[in-house]
């Protein structure tokens, strides 16, 4: 090969990439657009570019980082969305992963974000139908519980930090969620949907139900749990930055005038959101932990 | 042989025998601080996260020295050198106090996608020159020396103009890089190549080699694939036993990546290692 007729690097790589992420492999990679438009001499004979081995051809040589990569990145998106590819089944589940790898390419370093996307994906592609639409709220559950799993730490407020807001600062006061949680509202049962699923059984089909859910970090376990549409109101309302006073307003305002009863329930709300660790901060000012 | 250890470059370490960490074994190591040399770990799965995986390296990180390899540096690639992801390998090398950190003499994406692979780059001139940029850009910006490993390959370019054992002794001759050398890769790529292994290994400069790899791999018979998925084979320990003769001892690493097995597994086989380690007091440690 004359230099003249070498191909830059930077057109190597562009073309290797081009031809090894394509859907249908190395041969139809060397044969696409793309490819094609970076080294024609590549698709009318791929040895010019590519040297065959003894015992492989060149496009089976490219093959290998092909395979590998539709592989080593199908092998994440089964790892982080179990229950989403047992409602869905294997090989649904793989077709969908494919075309969403296809139109999502990695654009990070590490691969913790790959897959931010993939339940707004399926759900604007998978089939309708309540399979689906479970399958979709499976996978938002999954993708929560991979972000927390990786979200920056916060000290959770402890009961005496609690107990030092003192009465009438609790009207004015701003509670700062830890960025480990995440709230999320669902048309599925879904929560305890997953327990059966993880639990090995292979549960029914849930019936459509509006349910609430939040996903955090505690030290470093990650837990998902339903909560009232009231409770989840509030803590939604917490989270977005509201005062005590306007987030109780705007969640429980249907519950009537008894203070005591209302205080009641709110103070073993807390109690339980406190001992899961949900809040780091408390001041009259809306900042993050 | 030498009877007493190559000096490199750089007058790293012989940390010893170690293995790389793995989150299967986190806990095992946190309760029990196992007899180990050093760990390795893989950079990429302790940047952005700061869940249990860095909760667990850092107290590994305060009883044993860490060594930080990674696989998206893409020293290679022809992108822009992503000085924000440096910024993150330093901020972590200094929070584990790595003794030394590197990657892999390949590319993994250009055009600001990554393919999470180790590709080769075509050993050309024009290839050579632009990783020496690259590696001389990105130690200058992290104030300390890159120990690149030379990886399994594949394909050969039609373009490349010299042997792949060459393209990295001037790599590391002329960006004044270190060496990570993997055997089971030279092994792997050697048989990919229809090469010849030993002189592959004879033509690594070794006052720059810091390091070395070991692995098992899938042997397909048409080809081997490098899957970090078992034990290392009776010619790669041979490779190793021949690397040990030109330098005398480097810091010697097992890498288990696919089927993890249990930690006692791998303590006995990078122990193994000790057998062609004369004389290193740290061997024994490991193999004990």
């Amino acid at each position: 090969m004359s230099l003249r007729d070498t191909p830059r690097l930077e057109t190597i790589e562009r073309w290797m990439q081009a031809v090894v992420m394509h859907p249908e492999g190395a041969e139809g990679g060397v044969q696409s657009k793309p490819a094609r438009r970076l080294l024609p001499q590549a698709a009318a004979r791929l040895e010019s570019v590519v040297l065959p081995s003894k015992s492989l051809s060149a496009v089976e040589r490219l093959g290998i980082y092909a395979y590998m990569y539709y592989a080593r990145l199908l092998e994440i998106l089964i790892a982080e969305y179990p229950t989403t590819q047992q409602i869905l089944g294997e090989k649904a589940f793989e077709r969908a992963c494919r075309r969403f790898l296809e139109r999502n390419p990695s654009k990070h370093r590490t691969l913790n974000r790959l897959s931010v996307r993939f339940p707004d994906f399926l759900a604007r592609h998978l089939p309708p139908g309540n399979r689906s639409k479970l399958a979709v709220d499976v996978a938002r559950i999954e993708r929560a519980m991979e972000d927390v799993f990786d979200a920056p730490r916060a000290e959770p407020l402890t009961a005496a930090e609690f107990a030092s807001i003192s009465a009438d600062q609790w009207h004015r006061v701003r509670l700062r969620v830890i960025p480990a949680l995440r709230l999320l509202k669902l048309r599925f049962p879904v929560n305890a949907y997953m327990n059966a699923a993880r639990g090995g059984g292979k549960p029914r089909m849930p019936r459509p139900r509006a349910t609430f859910a939040i996903v955090y970090r505690l030290g470093f376990q990650v837990y998902r749990r339903d909560q009232t549409p009231e409770q989840f109101k509030l803590l939604y309302a917490l989270a977005a930055g509201r005062t005590l006073a306007e987030a109780v307003r705007s969640s429980v305002s249907g519950r009537g005038s008894n203070a005591e009863k209302l205080a009641a329930v709110l103070g073993a709300w807390f109690r339980e959101w406190a001992a899961a660790g949900l809040f780091c901060g408390a001041g009259s000012q809306v900042r993050s932990c | 042989m030498h009877n007493t250890p190559l000096p490199n470059r750089w007058n790293l370490p012989d940390l010893g025998l170690g293995v790389g960490l793995r989150s299967q074994h986190f806990r095992h190591i946190t309760k029990r601080w196992p007899a180990m040399d050093w760990f390795e770990i893989l950079s990429e799965n302790f940047i952005d996260t700061e869940g249990r995986p860095l909760y667990f390296l850092d107290q590994i990180a305060e009883r044993y020295p860490i060594v930080m390899h990674g696989v998206c540096l893409s020293v290679g690639s022809t992108d822009p050198v992503d000085f924000e992801f440096l910024d993150k390998l330093a901020a972590l090398a200094k929070r584990v106090r790595a003794v030394w950190l590197g990657d892999h003499i390949c590319w993994t994406g250009v055009a600001g996608l990554n393919g999470h692979d180790l590709y080769p780059v075509p050993y050309t001139e024009e290839g050579l020159r632009h990783m020496v940029s690259r590696v001389r850009i990105i130690q200058d910006y992290l104030g300390r020396p890159l120990v690149l490993e030379n990886p399994s390959t594949y394909l050969t370019f039609a373009s490349s103009s010299m042997p792949e054992e060459e393209f990295i002794a001037r790599l590391a001759v002329e960006a004044d890089c270190a060496l990570l050398l993997d055997v089971n890769n030279v092994y792997v790529t050697c048989r990919n190549h229809d090469l010849d292994p030993v002189a592959y290994l004879d033509a690594m400069p070794y006052e720059h080699v810091v390091q070395v790899h070991l692995a098992g791999h899938t042997d397909n018979g048409t080809h081997c694939i490098d899957t970090h998925d078992g034990r290392v084979i009776d010619e790669v320990w041979k490779l190793y036993a021949r690397v040990h003769e030109k330098t005398g001892g480097r810091a010697t690493l097992l890498e288990w990546d696919a089927n993890v097995p249990k930690f006692s597994v791998l303590q006995q086989e990078v122990g193994k290692a000790a057998r062609f380690r004369n004389g290193v007091k740290a061997a024994r440690r490991v193999a004990a």
